[in-house]
Formats: structure tokens, C-alpha cells, sequence
């Protein structure tokens, strides 16, 4: 029997459908279908000014919004040859680790949700919106904050937000025993979650499924230290790994995630409080379309003969390895942009990790994936 | 209380109603009017229409219990808007599922549709008449009424099914196979639990368990029991962890998923009424009723109503207890359920009914020393 779970569906979490064949209560096949909530973010890209694209990276993942930005930013100014100032970098870096924190959280929400919890659902979306005041309080915005700037970020973080942050830290790092307690201290839990949606590291590969999924299988894989962007190979951390590849240790590498988080978004408190200094390169195009750029820092007229250049950025984002790919032809409008979500491979390897389980085994499996279906389906 | 029942209550007042009528009207009718068979049956109109106010409330209420319960171990408020400390939302939420329109798939049977959750509903409420909730206030000594009760207890799976298989919905479908797999796998034990019970008691009425009690609750020495049937109490009322038939994540809303307005009600309600059951029946069985120990202060237990007031505190707390525990478990597997069911339960209850039987024969308990003959 053939079930449709989706495209309005409770387990599918974002608008995507999952086809099921079962037999009795075994998955005998499955078929992920994308695509509901394509909306042409690449090919927009190719008629906006470097900066405008920045709105619709909030677009694409809408729990990890500035890390998007970041994965954009980074290939945009290699593409303009513009290089950020190092407290950009920093605070670059603090974002995303701030992002990762609230993307997880979500994650959590939804992943106890789907295994039945209420009560951490709650106590989760509640700390994540503690990091969400954090963002609004920089950023001016929740969920979609137009904050990276090619060249740097928009603003300064305002007075007394390291404090703040830190205090939210303190809180967010002593609650995570709680959600510890919660899920791994349950035999039910354990019983719902061990063994099931089993995913190996040869599988992983070959799948291209990347991020948490492919640090649960083993794989000591984590490009903010295999090739670290931003400010990354200046921050102490270590990379979250688990064994056994099935549901439980996706629990177990997210949430070691978060507890690194917290220490990387330390450490960058630290530096960000002893070096002032600007966020914003100084000499800007003015044809990014900055209409936010500072007083006194107008810019340059587009010259015919601005050199061309191609940037590409691969980003650890909360899901995984996303990847850009921006075309530089000299224009105002970059050429061409191409992003690779992790999630779309994570889903798409579905096939391989859901088969032989049970019907009541797939709320659980995919919502150890981390499914985000704006990025999927861009 | 103890001359005043609820039927006494009624009958008074049937008589006095039908006598006002009767003394207007002339001979020939008020003659008939005032005859006993009239006045008896308006006494049982009255009796069922004043037990069928009182538990819809008290299941309403138990609905707020719930939300507010839940609500404070979420760091929340619950309900809040309606009513003082949000009292009345739930009477608000039925009338707006009350004033809805009643949706009902084209390729749905309109027989089974409309029927199955009719009938789990009455089902469920005519439960009511069968418990007694003190001394008096119950419909009948019934000398089998608590194999009566675990008997229209068990009707439920088949309505379930019947209405998930007529809407016609894989999900509603496969919902409605787990919930009746579910349920039957677990009557067995209940069922076991419950005879350790009447082995102690000696008997069936639920009254005579009740005053058996006085002496000592039967929480205690049939312990194993008790846990048996909380458990298998968890799995019919279809609660958190035991609540996969209607696991919204896999199956959507299981087999209510095309159930809409009153008809969506009537399950909901049915719902919390089997829950309210569940926990009457372990107050009853296990917990003493509305009989307090000895040791309890008179005046604690001799005002009017204590009985009522003491069984409906005892029922709210098992109540509570269920809610604590959906509110900090997860949800287990159909699988995982069906084998916990037949492979640990029933041992354990068949385990539960051998100590039954042991402290039968030796009539003696631990602490508490040795108590006169049982099921006199």
C-alpha cells in the first residue's frame, strides 16, 4: 500500500511529500518527492544587486538565516575580490554559532514532538527564543535579518550585547542537562530511538549526506576545521562525533553541537569586547545597492571595467555542508548563483535509511535528518 | 449521608413534581399521575438526567484539569481567557464544535461514519450509570457490576474500528488497527489485575470491594496488580505513552482524522470520559473509594458529601497522575506496545493473582498484621 505522507502532513515538517510503500507496518520503498516550495531563489539572484540577495538567503533556510547569509557573503566577495574587516569576521562567526544554537533547538522542538514529548517541545522553543531576542536585538529581525553586508555586516553589535549574550549562554548551557535528562534518561526513548534509521559511513559518501547525520556515522568531518571561513581557525572547538549512526547518535552529536556552540560564541565575546574596529570594508562599490551603507563611506561609481570573478564558499550550516557558487561578469547583477543544500541530499538518501523499518519508525528518522524545506527546494 | 441517595433525592422529587400536576388535573389523570409505576419512572429520568450533568461537567472539567496541569509542567498557563482561570474554555471549545459544520467524506459509508463514534460515545457515558461514586449514589447494587463495566469498557475497539475503516482513510485505517489490537491486547491484563481483586474482596460488586476497603486499600498488598492496571488503564484510554492509534506525527490524527465538528467532539469527549473511568475504577479498586482510613480525623469524613468530596479528590489525583506521565514521556511503538502487552503484563498480572491468593489463604500482611476473614 502506497501512503502519502505529505505534502500536508505532521511528520514532513515543511511543505514536501514522502511516498511510502508498506507492507502491513514495514517500509518496503520509499520516494521523496521536492519541489512544492521551489521558488527560483537562483534564478531571482541573477537579476539583484549583490546585496539584494542577501533578503531572499533568509529565504532559503528560514531557521538559519544568517548562515545562509554567510554561505552567500563569502562566495560574493571572493567573487568582487572585497575582503571584510576582521570584527566583520568575528561577528560573522558569533552569528552563526548563535544560528546553529536556535537552528538546533528547533530541531529539538520538532524532534521530540515527533517522538511523542510535549513538555521539551516547549521548554526548547523557549530558550530558542532567548537566542531570537539576541538576533533582534542586533539584527533588528527574528527569523529574516538582512544583516551580512558584501564587505562586511551591517552594524555594530549594540551596547551591552555581549553581556546579554553571555548571561543567555550560562542559561541556554545549564538547560541542556534538562533536555538530557529528558530524552536520554527515557527507556522509551531508547527504544524508540536506537538502532533505527541506520545510515553508514560508506553510505553517507556515497549519498553525499553530510552535517550531523555524517558525524553520527563516524566520519570526523566539520568544515569550520577542515577548511575554516570566517574566524573559525582562530576559536577553540572540538567537532562533535558519535558512533552507531542511527537516531540516537544524531541526538548526541546535536546536541554536543550546541554545547561547542555555546564555547565558540564565548570565545568571540571575548575578542569582540577588546577589538573595536569597523564592520564594513571601506571602499565599497556603490552599486552592491547599499543603501544602508554608512555615512562617509559612499563608495565608488560602477566602473565599466571592474574586474570579473568567480567565489565559491562551502559552509558548515546547522544542516550540513551547504556550498555557493557566484559568477562575476563584471556587471551589477552577479551572473549567475548556484547554491547545494545538505538537506536535499540528506533527504534524497531516504531511500537508503528508511527501508525495513517500521511506519511508526519514520516520525523519529526524519526528524533526526533536520529537514528544512526552504533550502531544499530553494 | 446516609439516608439521602441520589435515587431518593429523585424520587422525592418526582413525586413532588408529579403531585403539583396531579393536583390541577382532574381524577382519572392525576389518579394515574400519582400511581407508583409513573412516579418511579420519572425518579429514573430525573436520577439519569442529574447523573448525566454531573459527569459531562466533571468530564469537562477534567479536560481544564488536564490543560492546566499540562500547561504548568510546560512553564505555560493553559487555558486562561474564558472564564475565570480559563474554567469555561472547554464549554466554549464544544460550542464552537457544537455551531460547526459536520463534514463527511464523499466515499465515506454514511452508516459507520455517523454511527461509530454515536455509539462510542454512549458507550462510554453509560459507564457512568454503572459505577457507584458513594454510598447510595449509584444506579444499583449491581452484584456483577464490575465485570459490567470492564465489559461495556471493551465495546470501544469495535466502534473505533468501524469508523476508521468507513472513513475511508489509510490513515483512520491503520489507526484503527492499532487501537483495536492495541485495546484487545490489553483487556487481557486488566482483566487479570482486576480478578486479583476480586479474589481479596470476594466479589464483583463494586460496592462490596469498596467496603472491603475499610480496613486497608488494596494499593498495597496487590501492588503488582495496581500497576498492571494503570498500565493497561494508559493503553485503552489511548494516552501518552500508549497513545500511538492516534499518533498525530505518523498518522495524523489517527482514526479521528476525518472526523470534523460534533462528530470530532463526541470523540474527544468519549475520550476524557473513558479517562475519567479508568481513573473511577482505580480509586475504586485500588484506592478505597470514598472510604477514608482510620486514622483520618472524624470530622474530615462525616460532613455531608465527604464521601463524594474524598472519591472525587482521589480521582483527580490518579487523574493527575496520568497527565504527569504524558506529560513527561514519549510515545513507545505499536510493536513495542503489543509485546510489552502480552509478554510482560499478562505474566505479571497472572503473577499479581497468585499473591491474591496467597494473602487469601494466609490472611496476614506485612506491617499491617492479620485481618479477619475476606469475602464474608
Amino acid at each position: 500500500m502506497w501512503i502519502n505522507m505529505g505534502p500536508q502532513h505532521p511528520m514532513t515538517h515543511g511543505l514536501w511529500n514522502l511516498r511510502v510503500r508498506i507492507e502491513g507496518e514495514i517500509i518496503e520503498e520509499v520516494d521523496p518527492e521536492m519541489g512544492y516550495l521551489h521558488r527560483g531563489i537562483e534564478k531571482i539572484s541573477e537579476d539583484r544587486h549583490y546585496n539584494e540577495v542577501i533578503t531572499l538567503m533568509d529565504r532559503t533556510c528560514y531557521v538559519a538565516g544568517l548562515a545562509w547569509e554567510h554561505l552567500y557573503i563569502i562566495a560574493a566577495e571572493q567573487a568582487l575580490h572585497l575582503e571584510p574587516p576582521e570584527r566583520a569576521q568575528y561577528i560573522r562567526t558569533l552569528s552563526d554559532e548563535l544560528q546553529r544554537i536556535a537552528s538546533h533547538l528547533m530541531w529539538y522542538a520538532a524532534f521530540v514532538q515527533d517522538i511523542g514529548l510535549m513538555t521539551p517541545f516547549l521548554y526548547a522553543m523557549r530558550d530558542r527564543d532567548l537566542v531570537l531576542d539576541l538576533f533582534q536585538s542586533y539584527t533588528g529581525a527574528r527569523m529574516t535579518y538582512e544583516y551580512n553586508r558584501v564587505g562586511g555586516v551591517r552594524n555594530d553589535l549594540p551596547t551591552g550585547f555581549t553581556d546579554r549574550t553571555r548571561k543567555v549562554m550560562d542559561w541556554i548551557y545549564a538547560r541542556f542537562v534538562d533536555y538530557d535528562h529528558l530524552c536520554l534518561d527515557s527507556d522509551i526513548f531508547h527504544r524508540r530511538c536506537d538502532g533505527i534509521g541506520v545510515l553508514s559511513a560508506r553510505d553517507c559518501v556515497d549519498w553525499g549526506v553530510t552535517g550531523p547525520m555524517l558525524r553520527s556515522a563516524g566520519v570526523r568531518r566539520d568544515l569550520r576545521k577542515d577548511r575554516p571561513y570566517a574566524a573559525y581557525d582562530r576559536v577553540e572547538f572540538d567537532v562533535a562525533v558519535a558512533d552507531g549512526a542511527d537516531v540516537t547518535a544524531r541526538y548526541l552529536v546535536r546536541m554536543e553541537e550546541m554545547r561547542q556552540a555555546v564555547r565558540i560564541v564565548r570565545q568571540t565575546l571575548d575578542w569582540l569586547d577588546k577589538n573595536p574596529g569597523p564592520v564594513l570594508a571601506d571602499r565599497l562599490p556603490r552599486w552592491l545597492g547599499a543603501p544602508y551603507a554608512p555615512v562617509g563611506r559612499e563608495g565608488y561609481l560602477l566602473k565599466r571595467n571592474f574586474p570579473t570573478g568567480r567565489g565559491f564558499s562551502s559552509v558548515e550550516e546547522p544542516h550540513g555542508e551547504a556550498q555557493a557558487y557566484v559568477v562575476n561578469t563584471g556587471g551589477e547583477h552577479p551572473y549567475r548563483v548556484k547554491f547545494r543544500s545538505p538537506v536535499f541530499a540528506n533527504i534524497a538518501a531516504a531511500q537508503k535509511y528508511l527501508p525495513g523499518y517500521r511506519v511508526a519508525d519514520i516520525p523519529p528518522i526524519m526528524g533526526s535528518v533536520d529537514i528544512c524545506v526552504g533550502e531544499v527546494d530553494r | 449521608m446516609t439516608g439521602a441517595t441520589l435515587y431518593s433525592v429523585s424520587a422525592a422529587l418526582s413525586a413532588l413534581l408529579l403531585g403539583a400536576v396531579a393536583s390541577i388535573l382532574p381524577a382519572p389523570v392525576s389518579g394515574w399521575l400519582t400511581s407508583a409505576d409513573v412516579v418511579t419512572g420519572l425518579a429514573v429520568l430525573i436520577f439519569s438526567a442529574i447523573l448525566l450533568v454531573a459527569s459531562m461537567i466533571n468530564t469537562i472539567m477534567l479536560i481544564w484539569f488536564e490543560r492546566k496541569m499540562l500547561g504548568r509542567f510546560m512553564d505555560r498557563r493553559g487555558a486562561m481567557h474564558v472564564g475565570y482561570a480559563g474554567l469555561l474554555q472547554n464549554f466554549a471549545d464544544g460550542l464552537k464544535l457544537f455551531r460547526k459544520n459536520t463534514f463527511r467524506p464523499q466515499e465515506a459509508d454514511s452508516l459507520g461514519f455517523y454511527a461509530g463514534p454515536t455509539a462510542y460515545m454512549v458507550t462510554s457515558m453509560i459507564l457512568f450509570g454503572v459505577l457507584p461514586i458513594s454510598t447510595g449514589w449509584s444506579s444499583g447494587a449491581l452484584p456483577l457490576s464490575l465485570l459490567l463495566a470492564l465489559a461495556i469498557f471493551s465495546f470501544a475497539p469495535l466502534f473505533i474500528f468501524v469508523s476508521a475503516w468507513s472513513s475511508n482513510n489509510k490513515y483512520s485505517l491503520i489507526g484503527g488497527m492499532r487501537s483495536a489490537a492495541q485495546m484487545i491486547a490489553y483487556e487481557v491484563p486488566i482483566l487479570l489485575a482486576v480478578v486479583a481483586v476480586v479474589i481479596v474482596s470476594g466479589s464483583f460488586d463494586l460496592n462490596v470491594i469498596v467496603n472491603e476497603q475499610q480496613n486497608y486499600w488494596f494499593w498495597f498488598p496487590l501492588l503488582l496488580a495496581l500497576i498492571v492496571f494503570v498500565a493497561g488503564m494508559l493503553a485503552e484510554m489511548e494516552r501518552i505513552p500508549f497513545d500511538l492509534p492516534e499518533a498525530e506525527a505518523e498518522l495524523v490524527e489517527g482514526w479521528n482524522t476525518e472526523y470534523g465538528g460534533m462528530l470530532f467532539a463526541f470523540f474527544m469527549l468519549a475520550d476524557y470520559v473513558r479517562a475519567l473511568i479508568g481513573s473511577i475504577l482505580v480509586v475504586l479498586l485500588f484506592l478505597g473509594g470514598w472510604t477514608m482510613p482510620s486514622w483520618v480525623p472524624a470530622a474530615a469524613t462525616s460532613f455531608p458529601l465527604a464521601g463524594i468530596f474524598w472519591f472525587m479528590i482521589k480521582t483527580y489525583a490518579v487523574f493527575g497522575l496520568f497527565v504527569w506521565i504524558r506529560a513527561s514521556l514519549p510515545r513507545v511503538r505499536t510493536d513495542q506496545l503489543l509485546r510489552v502487552g502480552w509478554n510482560r503484563m499478562i505474566p505479571l498480572a497472572l503473577l499479581s493473582i497468585v499473591l491474591a491468593a496467597v494473602l487469601v489463604t494466609v490472611r496476614c500482611l506485612p506491617f499491617l498484621g492479620c485481618v479477619p476473614p475476606v469475602g464474608g
